[in-house]
Protein backbone atom coordinates (compact mmCIF):
# COMPACT_ATOMS: atom_id res chain seq x y z
CA UNK A 1 0.00 0.00 0.00
CA UNK A 2 2.88 2.50 1.01
CA UNK A 3 5.09 1.98 -1.92
CA UNK A 4 6.68 4.58 -3.94
CA UNK A 5 4.34 4.63 -7.17
CA UNK A 6 0.99 4.70 -4.94
CA UNK A 7 2.84 7.45 -2.51
CA UNK A 8 3.65 9.65 -5.59
CA UNK A 9 0.00 8.94 -7.23
CA UNK A 10 -1.83 10.66 -3.70
CA UNK A 11 0.82 13.24 -3.62
CA UNK A 12 -0.39 14.16 -7.25
CA UNK A 13 -3.79 13.83 -5.81
CA UNK A 14 -3.38 16.02 -3.30
CA UNK A 15 -1.15 18.68 -5.42
CA UNK A 16 -3.96 18.88 -7.74
CA UNK A 17 -6.57 19.07 -5.17
CA UNK A 18 -8.51 22.75 -4.74
CA UNK A 19 -6.83 23.41 -1.43
CA UNK A 20 -3.15 22.60 -3.40
CA UNK A 21 -4.58 25.50 -6.25
CA UNK A 22 -5.38 28.08 -3.59
CA UNK A 23 -2.08 27.69 -1.89
CA UNK A 24 -0.48 28.07 -5.29
CA UNK A 25 -1.90 30.41 -6.63
CA UNK A 26 -4.09 32.64 -4.58
CA UNK A 27 -0.95 34.82 -3.72
CA UNK A 28 2.72 34.84 -3.76
CA UNK A 29 2.46 35.43 0.49
CA UNK A 30 0.02 32.38 1.05
CA UNK A 31 2.26 30.03 1.84
CA UNK A 32 4.21 32.64 4.40
CA UNK A 33 1.11 33.44 6.46
CA UNK A 34 -0.25 29.60 6.33
CA UNK A 35 3.46 28.47 7.29
CA UNK A 36 3.31 31.40 10.18
CA UNK A 37 -0.21 29.99 11.43
CA UNK A 38 1.24 26.62 11.45
CA UNK A 39 4.16 27.52 13.67
CA UNK A 40 1.11 29.51 16.22
CA UNK A 41 -0.98 26.06 16.00
CA UNK A 42 2.64 24.17 16.91
CA UNK A 43 4.08 27.26 19.66
CA UNK A 44 0.44 26.40 21.24
CA UNK A 45 0.27 23.03 21.58
CA UNK A 46 3.70 22.40 22.12
CA UNK A 47 3.59 24.78 25.12
CA UNK A 48 0.36 24.10 26.94
CA UNK A 49 1.77 20.12 26.23
CA UNK A 50 4.88 21.40 27.96
CA UNK A 51 3.11 23.05 30.78
CA UNK A 52 0.62 20.02 31.75
CA UNK A 53 3.52 17.50 30.77
CA UNK A 54 5.95 18.44 33.54
CA UNK A 55 3.48 19.20 35.60
CA UNK A 56 2.57 15.28 35.40
CA UNK A 57 6.42 14.53 35.66
CA UNK A 58 5.92 16.32 38.93
CA UNK A 59 7.42 19.91 38.37
CA UNK A 60 5.38 22.50 39.78
CA UNK A 61 3.26 20.44 42.13
CA UNK A 62 2.00 23.18 44.24
CA UNK A 63 -0.13 24.02 41.27
CA UNK A 64 -3.37 21.53 41.69
CA UNK A 65 -3.49 19.39 38.10
CA UNK A 66 -7.58 20.05 37.61
CA UNK A 67 -7.24 24.03 37.47
CA UNK A 68 -3.99 23.33 35.19
CA UNK A 69 -5.66 21.05 33.20
CA UNK A 70 -8.71 22.87 32.75
CA UNK A 71 -6.08 25.85 31.82
CA UNK A 72 -3.81 24.03 29.14
CA UNK A 73 -5.68 21.14 27.37
CA UNK A 74 -8.52 23.57 25.40
CA UNK A 75 -5.35 25.66 24.14
CA UNK A 76 -3.40 22.53 23.27
CA UNK A 77 -6.87 21.22 21.16
CA UNK A 78 -7.05 24.71 19.52
CA UNK A 79 -3.12 24.81 19.08
CA UNK A 80 -3.37 20.98 17.02
CA UNK A 81 -6.56 21.91 15.14
CA UNK A 82 -4.50 25.09 13.71
CA UNK A 83 -1.88 23.12 12.98
CA UNK A 84 -3.46 20.09 11.44
CA UNK A 85 -5.89 22.51 8.71
CA UNK A 86 -2.49 24.86 8.01
CA UNK A 87 -0.14 21.84 7.70
CA UNK A 88 -2.63 20.31 5.19
CA UNK A 89 -1.94 23.55 3.43
CA UNK A 90 1.64 23.19 3.59
CA UNK A 91 2.11 19.78 2.33
CA UNK A 92 -0.19 19.82 -0.55
CA UNK A 93 1.37 22.64 -2.17
CA UNK A 94 3.84 20.95 -3.61
CA UNK A 95 2.89 17.40 -2.03
CA UNK A 96 5.12 15.42 -5.02
CA UNK A 97 8.41 17.33 -3.57
CA UNK A 98 7.71 15.69 0.16
CA UNK A 99 7.12 11.84 -1.13
CA UNK A 100 10.57 9.87 0.59
CA UNK A 101 11.23 12.67 3.04
CA UNK A 102 12.41 10.79 6.12
CA UNK A 103 11.37 13.22 8.26
CA UNK A 104 7.61 13.30 7.20
CA UNK A 105 8.04 9.47 7.93
CA UNK A 106 8.93 10.01 11.70
CA UNK A 107 6.80 13.16 12.48
CA UNK A 108 3.29 11.18 11.15
CA UNK A 109 3.97 8.50 13.43
CA UNK A 110 4.22 10.48 16.38
CA UNK A 111 1.86 12.68 16.05
CA UNK A 112 -0.32 9.44 16.12
CA UNK A 113 1.44 8.26 19.33
CA UNK A 114 0.79 11.48 20.73
CA UNK A 115 -2.77 11.00 20.02
CA UNK A 116 -3.19 7.66 21.23
CA UNK A 117 -1.44 8.82 24.31
CA UNK A 118 -3.72 11.66 24.67
CA UNK A 119 -6.84 9.02 24.81
CA UNK A 120 -5.04 6.45 26.94
CA UNK A 121 -4.31 9.50 29.72
CA UNK A 122 -7.95 10.61 29.04
CA UNK A 123 -9.40 7.33 29.63
CA UNK A 124 -7.32 6.05 33.03
CA UNK A 125 -8.08 5.98 36.56
CA UNK A 126 -5.89 8.42 37.59
CA UNK A 127 -6.14 11.33 35.06
CA UNK A 128 -10.26 10.73 36.17
CA UNK A 129 -8.69 11.47 39.54
CA UNK A 130 -7.15 14.51 39.03
CA UNK A 131 -10.05 16.42 40.81
CA UNK A 132 -9.84 14.78 43.73
CA UNK A 133 -6.45 16.79 44.36
CA UNK A 134 -4.44 13.84 46.77
CA UNK A 135 -3.23 11.83 44.39
CA UNK A 136 -1.85 8.35 45.14
CA UNK A 137 1.64 7.30 44.78
CA UNK A 138 0.49 4.63 41.94
CA UNK A 139 -1.67 7.43 39.86
CA UNK A 140 1.43 10.04 40.23
CA UNK A 141 3.88 7.38 38.78
CA UNK A 142 1.40 6.33 35.75
CA UNK A 143 0.25 9.94 34.87
CA UNK A 144 4.73 10.90 35.07
CA UNK A 145 4.88 7.86 32.68
CA UNK A 146 2.16 9.17 30.26
CA UNK A 147 3.37 12.78 30.87
CA UNK A 148 6.75 11.45 29.66
CA UNK A 149 5.75 9.62 26.65
CA UNK A 150 3.54 12.66 25.49
CA UNK A 151 6.63 15.21 26.01
CA UNK A 152 8.43 12.85 23.77
CA UNK A 153 6.18 12.17 20.99
CA UNK A 154 5.69 15.69 20.73
CA UNK A 155 8.88 16.92 20.58
CA UNK A 156 10.24 13.90 17.90
CA UNK A 157 6.96 15.57 16.05
CA UNK A 158 7.86 19.23 16.50
CA UNK A 159 11.63 18.51 15.48
CA UNK A 160 11.02 16.39 12.77
CA UNK A 161 8.30 18.70 11.45
CA UNK A 162 11.04 21.67 11.27
CA UNK A 163 13.34 19.21 9.76
CA UNK A 164 11.39 18.28 7.01
CA UNK A 165 12.60 21.61 5.38
CA UNK A 166 16.37 20.33 5.78
CA UNK A 167 15.81 16.96 3.85
CA UNK B 1 15.55 15.88 47.50
CA UNK B 2 16.18 12.60 46.18
CA UNK B 3 12.49 12.54 44.12
CA UNK B 4 13.60 16.09 42.89
CA UNK B 5 16.40 15.12 41.58
CA UNK B 6 15.32 12.38 39.84
CA UNK B 7 12.74 14.39 37.92
CA UNK B 8 15.36 17.03 37.09
CA UNK B 9 17.31 13.87 35.59
CA UNK B 10 13.70 13.11 33.62
CA UNK B 11 13.27 16.54 32.21
CA UNK B 12 17.26 16.68 31.62
CA UNK B 13 16.44 13.06 29.56
CA UNK B 14 13.69 14.80 27.44
CA UNK B 15 15.68 17.61 26.76
CA UNK B 16 18.98 15.90 25.46
CA UNK B 17 16.48 13.94 23.41
CA UNK B 18 15.30 16.71 21.76
CA UNK B 19 18.92 18.27 20.94
CA UNK B 20 20.13 14.85 19.87
CA UNK B 21 17.13 14.12 17.67
CA UNK B 22 17.71 17.69 16.00
CA UNK B 23 21.64 17.31 15.79
CA UNK B 24 21.80 13.70 14.43
CA UNK B 25 19.92 15.22 11.25
CA UNK B 26 22.94 17.22 9.88
CA UNK B 27 21.10 19.62 7.72
CA UNK B 28 23.74 18.84 4.90
CA UNK B 29 21.10 19.34 2.31
CA UNK B 30 19.18 22.19 3.50
CA UNK B 31 16.95 23.70 0.97
CA UNK B 32 16.70 26.55 3.57
CA UNK B 33 19.84 28.71 4.19
CA UNK B 34 22.60 28.22 2.42
CA UNK B 35 24.40 25.15 4.45
CA UNK B 36 23.11 22.54 2.02
CA UNK B 37 25.32 24.14 -0.70
CA UNK B 38 28.38 24.33 -1.62
CA UNK B 39 30.98 27.18 -1.05
CA UNK B 40 32.18 27.59 -4.69
CA UNK B 41 29.78 29.79 -7.35
CA UNK B 42 28.25 27.60 -9.81
CA UNK B 43 26.37 28.20 -12.94
CA UNK B 44 24.38 26.41 -15.61
CA UNK B 45 22.40 27.26 -18.45
CA UNK B 46 19.94 25.08 -20.39
CA UNK B 47 16.68 25.06 -21.46
CA UNK B 48 13.12 25.71 -19.38
CA UNK B 49 11.59 21.76 -18.70
CA UNK B 50 9.13 23.78 -15.97
CA UNK B 51 8.60 27.19 -15.84
CA UNK B 52 8.56 29.55 -12.67
CA UNK B 53 6.35 28.68 -10.06
CA UNK B 54 6.24 30.96 -7.35
CA UNK B 55 4.24 28.68 -4.82
CA UNK B 56 5.55 27.20 -1.58
CA UNK B 57 8.80 28.12 0.47
CA UNK B 58 11.02 28.68 -2.60
CA UNK B 59 9.78 29.50 -6.19
CA UNK B 60 11.48 26.86 -7.92
CA UNK B 61 11.50 25.66 -12.06
CA UNK B 62 13.10 22.84 -13.65
CA UNK B 63 15.82 23.14 -16.57
CA UNK B 64 17.30 20.62 -18.87
CA UNK B 65 20.78 21.52 -18.09
CA UNK B 66 23.58 21.61 -21.37
CA UNK B 67 25.23 18.56 -19.45
CA UNK B 68 21.84 16.46 -20.47
CA UNK B 69 20.56 16.56 -16.37
CA UNK B 70 17.61 18.26 -15.36
CA UNK B 71 17.99 21.03 -13.20
CA UNK B 72 16.35 21.62 -9.85
CA UNK B 73 16.34 25.50 -9.88
CA UNK B 74 15.90 27.00 -6.41
CA UNK B 75 14.96 30.57 -6.54
CA UNK B 76 14.04 32.81 -3.57
CA UNK B 77 10.75 32.51 -1.43
CA UNK B 78 7.99 33.63 -3.69
CA UNK B 79 7.56 37.24 -2.63
CA UNK B 80 11.25 38.22 -2.87
CA UNK B 81 11.25 36.24 -6.29
CA UNK B 82 8.25 38.11 -7.60
CA UNK B 83 10.48 41.56 -6.50
CA UNK B 84 12.73 40.52 -9.01
CA UNK B 85 10.61 40.56 -11.68
CA UNK B 86 9.41 36.78 -11.80
CA UNK B 87 5.86 36.17 -12.42
CA UNK B 88 4.34 32.60 -12.73
CA UNK B 89 5.68 31.00 -16.15
CA UNK B 90 6.64 34.32 -17.53
CA UNK B 91 9.86 32.24 -18.97
CA UNK B 92 8.12 29.71 -21.66
CA UNK B 93 8.82 26.02 -22.23
CA UNK B 94 12.19 25.83 -24.13
CA UNK B 95 13.92 29.38 -23.16
CA UNK B 96 17.50 29.41 -22.76
CA UNK B 97 18.24 30.30 -19.09
CA UNK B 98 21.27 30.56 -16.80
CA UNK B 99 21.42 30.10 -13.46
CA UNK B 100 23.93 31.53 -11.08
CA UNK B 101 24.44 30.39 -8.02
CA UNK B 102 25.72 27.63 -5.50
CA UNK B 103 25.27 23.70 -6.22
CA UNK B 104 23.94 21.20 -3.57
CA UNK B 105 26.34 19.46 -1.61
CA UNK B 106 25.28 16.23 -2.65
CA UNK B 107 26.33 16.39 -6.51
CA UNK B 108 24.48 13.16 -7.17
CA UNK B 109 21.07 16.37 -6.63
CA UNK B 110 21.49 18.02 -9.59
CA UNK B 111 19.66 21.39 -7.68
CA UNK B 112 21.02 24.50 -7.55
CA UNK B 113 20.13 27.93 -5.42
CA UNK B 114 20.00 30.61 -7.38
CA UNK B 115 21.29 34.61 -6.48
CA UNK B 116 21.17 35.30 -10.26
CA UNK B 117 18.90 33.86 -13.28
CA UNK B 118 19.33 35.36 -16.62
CA UNK B 119 17.20 35.00 -19.37
CA UNK B 120 18.46 36.94 -23.18
CA UNK B 121 18.58 40.23 -21.66
CA UNK B 122 16.92 39.97 -18.46
CA UNK B 123 18.74 39.39 -15.40
CA UNK B 124 16.72 38.39 -12.29
CA UNK B 125 18.57 38.99 -8.87
CA UNK B 126 16.60 37.04 -6.74
CA UNK B 127 19.47 37.53 -4.04
CA UNK B 128 20.75 40.73 -4.77
CA UNK B 129 22.75 41.32 -1.45
CA UNK B 130 24.66 38.17 -2.53
CA UNK B 131 25.87 38.44 -6.24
Amino acid sequence: MLDHQSLVGAARWLQGSALGHFMRESSVWTYAIVNLAHILGVASLFGSVLVLDLRLLGIGRRVPLAPLADATVPVASAGFLLAAVTGAGLLVTKATEYVGNPYLAVKFPAILLGLINVLVIRRSDAWRARARGELSALERRRLAVMGGLSLACWLTAVASGRLIAYW
Amino acid sequence: MRTLSRRRVVVLAAGVFGVVALLSARPVSAHHGWGGYLDAEFEISGTVEQPVSLAGPHATMVIKGTDGHSWNVVLAPPPRSQQAGLKDGMIPVGSKVTAHGHRHRDTDRYEIKTERLTWGDKVFNVYPDRS
